[in-house]
């Protein structure tokens, strides 16, 4: 018989960024980097049975490379209850600036109870101006918005719409600024690059050659359960 | 807020951006307008190789610890950020400031491998600096060369404005110094400067002598253009290696790099004297740590980075004295914390079914061994001590310990090999198997298979074959196609090293000052990652000594006269060439050395000092 470990099932949620250059690094490289902070942070961490123990670390939403986020978490399990803001300090003083727990808690929810990630897209384009945002505006209000999206059978023509709950455009100085609230659910996650897509292909934005004239930064703001109140 | 000046949209267009961006966790930044010497430790390959470089996790370190000193890391770019570089110029940079090499003072290049030559070189010119030391102005930061491959200096003398000698901690911070106390005196100019450098022992200025030729083409002379440079530059040596400093954090990579994990240096040297191994001779004499240093060392270092995995480096690590102490010390605290120790380097006479069980690394990685040649005679002729006997105990345990994957090395073209050799290897891969026929069928684990993987011979400077010819191409690929003949096992994999690379790197380690040229073609014909298969291009090589009148076979397939001056004399590595000459002499009467710990063999490195257990 295997005995279970009663204190196993204590999950700590932690809630955390990922800005700036870290935006360039891997969901893989994330949960290695995290595994690292948690054996420096000194947390009790509970070990997986068996041949090779290891810690278990759950995350939520997976971000793509090029995106900056305020609102990723992870549930880690441990051995023990600690204090929570003992174990918001510690895990901060062992990770950079560009990444730091805002928030630490036990859990009452599960991870796919989150159902929408909201996020801010600055474009840098050329032909920036009031009617270019408004044409945008106009495409992500539209009845449906076909782009090229990979599936599981390969490139298809799929309506985005309804994985977008809310989007709009405005002009934010020489910017185009969207702002979007999409799906998180893991079978209709959409991630914001196909936003993008669709008005690449639909205003013609970004169209210098140049990549370094014209160019677009993606932040996930925060996550939502389905009634659009803040997730924990 | 980023560091990096390169622009987003280039990251996102590069493979793994992660390489580029800095700001890894205990990487160190400096205020710039408070430091006196800015210091570039430049990796000559990518940022996952070089990363995992222990001399230069040791170095950034130590010289980090210098308040006026800011050391940052450099690596070399992928091709595919090469051409967004040349496309959009963006110059080279450091990972911690971001900002272009010309910023610096110093700039340092850690050559461990000849083949990564032209990658050094090639980013000295994405730096936008000139390449050869002669033409460079007060405004280029002084270049500098360290590491292994710099015992033989010559064939890159002419790109380098200083080379270090020996082991980096002590020298390297003086050289800063020396620099910091000149500007600050106003006596600072590049050329007083490395007149002055070139007083520091261990430090080499390669434009500071004059080298003269015979007819034949061998050297006739080294001489330093004034009377108070050195005639000969002797290497420098960390003297008590439980006083010497080492990291107690390190830089943590977000990415996967080659070694990511804890190392652990338990000692330098080697007590072994194989005669073919440069290493083995160049870091002479052996200088231990103590348990007690290492346990700490260990401690520390896991609790600053949270790596759950320990390396134990050396050369030859059972061979460290005090092992079964410290892996019991490191045991008493690392399977509580998850933390696994693994062996890089076992000899065949030391595999034991113990360390098979205290070892991860041993109890579930692959098993490799390196008998290096295929019979006893070769065996003894490179001083290699292992017997047949050694080989097919510690396979047997393998064997047993559920173990059914054994790796062998050798290697092709070593002195006096002969077809007899060859076949030996095949051999001694059959008797393996046959070991593992030997068990009782229900002891034998699934799936038997044994690798031979043979690699061809390079002369190297500073050991008793230095003087040897390689073998030809042609005869290697002969060589290669009879052992492929002799293996009639199918359970005997066959693998190779491409013979065409093992010239090329002959040439580089052996070559003298007239190679430059080559080198220099090749740089400007797009030679880069040599040390990669995908980018070695043989016909380029060729083409560049055809293009500058170079003769390859003159450093190859000629060999050195034993009273030719070699292109390395100008260097001292504490072991003297009477020494090398004896054991020269040894091996072509297939005559063996005991090792240190058995016996002094009077070698000469003992003259560096060092405080170590063995020398006389
Ligand atoms: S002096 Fe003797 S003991 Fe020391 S390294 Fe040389 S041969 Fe070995």
């Amino acid at each position: 018989m295997v005995q279970v470990d009663a204190n196993s099932k204590i999950a700590l949620r932690i809630k955390f960024k990922k800005t700036g250059k870290l935006q360039y690094i891997s969901h893989l490289d994330l949960v290695r980097t995290m595994h690292k902070i948690i054996i420096r942070a000194k947390l009790p961490i509970w070990y997986t049975e068996g041949f090779n123990p290891k810690p278990k670390m759950v995350f939520a939403a997976p971000l793509s490379i090029g995106t900056e986020s305020f609102s990723e978490f992870m549930d880690v399990r441990l051995t023990e209850r600690i204090d929570t803001a003992e174990a918001m300090r510690a895990l901060n003083a062992n990770m950079t600036d560009e990444m730091q727990v805002t928030e630490a808690y036990y859990p009452e929810t599960k991870f796919t109870e989150m159902r929408w990630l909201s996020y801010t897209m600055l474009i840098k384009t050329d032909n920036a101006d009031k009617s270019l945002a408004e044409a945008c505006d106009n495409v992500l209000n539209s009845e449906k918005i076909e782009v090229l999206k990979n599936t599981k059978s390969g490139e298809a023509l799929v309506d985005i719409k309804p994985l977008i709950r809310s989007a709009s455009a405005v002009l934010d100085g020489e910017n185009i600024r969207i702002s979007a609230v999409l799906s998180s659910d893991p079978s209709t996650f959409l991630n914001p690059e196909y936003v993008i897509k669709a008005l690449r292909e639909k205003v013609g934005i970004i169209s210098n050659p140049d990549c370094t004239k014209e160019g677009y930064s993606i932040i996930r703001e925060n996550s939502f359960f389905e009634d659009m109140s803040a997730f924990k | 807020m980023h560091n990096s000046k390169i622009p987003s949209s280039v990251l996102k267009s590069v493979q793994k951006p992660g390489r580029y961006i800095g700001g890894e966790y205990n990487s160190v930044i400096k205020d710039k307008n408070k430091v006196k010497c800015r210091f570039a430790f430049a990796f000559p390959d990518t940022y996952e190789i070089g990363m995992s470089n222990l001399g230069v996790r040791i170095l950034y370190d130590t010289i980090n610890a210098h308040k006026n000193i800011w050391c940052e890391r450099v690596y070399a770019p992928w091709t595919d950020m090469q051409e967004k570089m040349r496309q959009y110029e963006i110059p080279l940079t450091a990972q911690e400031s971001g900002d272009p090499l010309s910023a610096f003072d110093m700039v340092a290049f850690s050559l461990q491998y000849e083949l990564c030559y032209t990658t050094a070189l090639a980013m000295i010119k994405m730096a936008g600096f000139p390449l050869l030391s002669k033409d460079r102005g007060e405004d280029t930061p002084i270049i500098v060369g360290g590491g292994p491959c710099v015992y033989n200096p010559e064939p890159i003398a002419d790109f380098f404005d200083l080379i270090n000698i020996g082991e980096g901690e002590e020298v390297l911070l003086e050289i800063c110094d020396l620099y910091i106390k000149m500007k600050e005196e106003g006596s600072y100019s590049r050329a007083a400067f490395l007149r002055e450098a070139s007083h520091i022992e261990g430090v080499y200025i390669p434009s500071l002598y004059d080298v003269t030729y015979n007819d034949d083409g061998t050297i006739k002379e080294y001489k330093p253009l004034y009377e108070d440079v050195p005639t000969k530059i002797r290497k420098r040596i960390v003297a008590d290696m439980d006083k010497a400093p080492y990291p107690e954090k390190l830089v943590m990579p977000y990415i996967e790099t080659v070694h990511d994990r804890i190392v652990l240096e338990v000692y330098r040297g080697c007590i072994r004297g194989c005669r073919f191994c440069q290493a083995g001779m160049v870091y002479r004499p052996i200088r231990e740590k103590s348990p007690e240093t290492l346990c700490k060392q260990a401690k520390c270092l896991f609790d600053n980075t949270g790596y759950d995995e320990i390396s134990l480096i050396s050369l030859s690590i059972s061979d460290y004295s005090e092992l079964p102490k410290l892996t019991d010390d490191l045991l008493s605290w690392t399977d509580e914390a998850h933390v696994s120790l693994s062996l890089p380097s076992l000899r065949i006479d030391s595999f034991s079914e113990e360390l098979m069980q205290k070892v991860s690394s041993v109890r579930t990685g692959g098993i490799t061994f390196a008998p290096e040649a295929g019979t006893q005679r070769l065996r003894d002729v490179i001083n290699k001590n292992v017997t047949e006997e050694d080989l097919m105990r510690s396979v047997g345990i393998a064997f047993r310990g559920g173990k059914s994957n054994i790796k062998l090395y050798f290697m092709n073209g070593l002195p006096t090999e002969t077809l007899d050799d060859i076949k030996g290897i095949a051999e001694l891969a059959t008797k393996v198997v046959g070991e593992y026929f030997k068990l009782p069928k229900p002891e034998r684990p699934k799936g038997i298979g044994v690798t031979i993987s043979v690699s061809c011979f390079v002369p190297k400077p500073f050991t008793p074959f230095q003087w040897e010819k390689q073998d030809s191409y042609e005869l290697l690929m002969e060589k290669q196609a009879y052992l492929r003949d002799c293996i009639t096992d199918r359970r005997v994999r066959y693998t190779y090293h491409e013979a065409k690379v093992s010239f090329i790197e002959a040439v580089l380690a052996r070559g003298d000052r007239r190679l430059a040229p080559a080198i220099l073609y090749a740089v400007e014909n797009g030679a880069i990652f040599d040390a990669w298969d995908e980018y070695f291009d043989y016909d380029r090589w060729i083409s560049a000594f055809e293009a500058c009148g170079i003769d390859p076979a003159f450093y190859t397939t000629r060999g050195f006269g034993l009273d030719e001056i070699l292109p390395w004399d100008i260097i001292d590595i504490g072991v003297t060439k009477a020494f090398l000459r004896r054991e020269r002499d040894k091996a072509y009467k297939g005559e063996t050395t005991p090792s240190c710990a058995e016996k002094c063999s009077g070698c000469g490195a003992n003259k560096l000092g060092g405080k170590n257990r063995w020398c006389k």
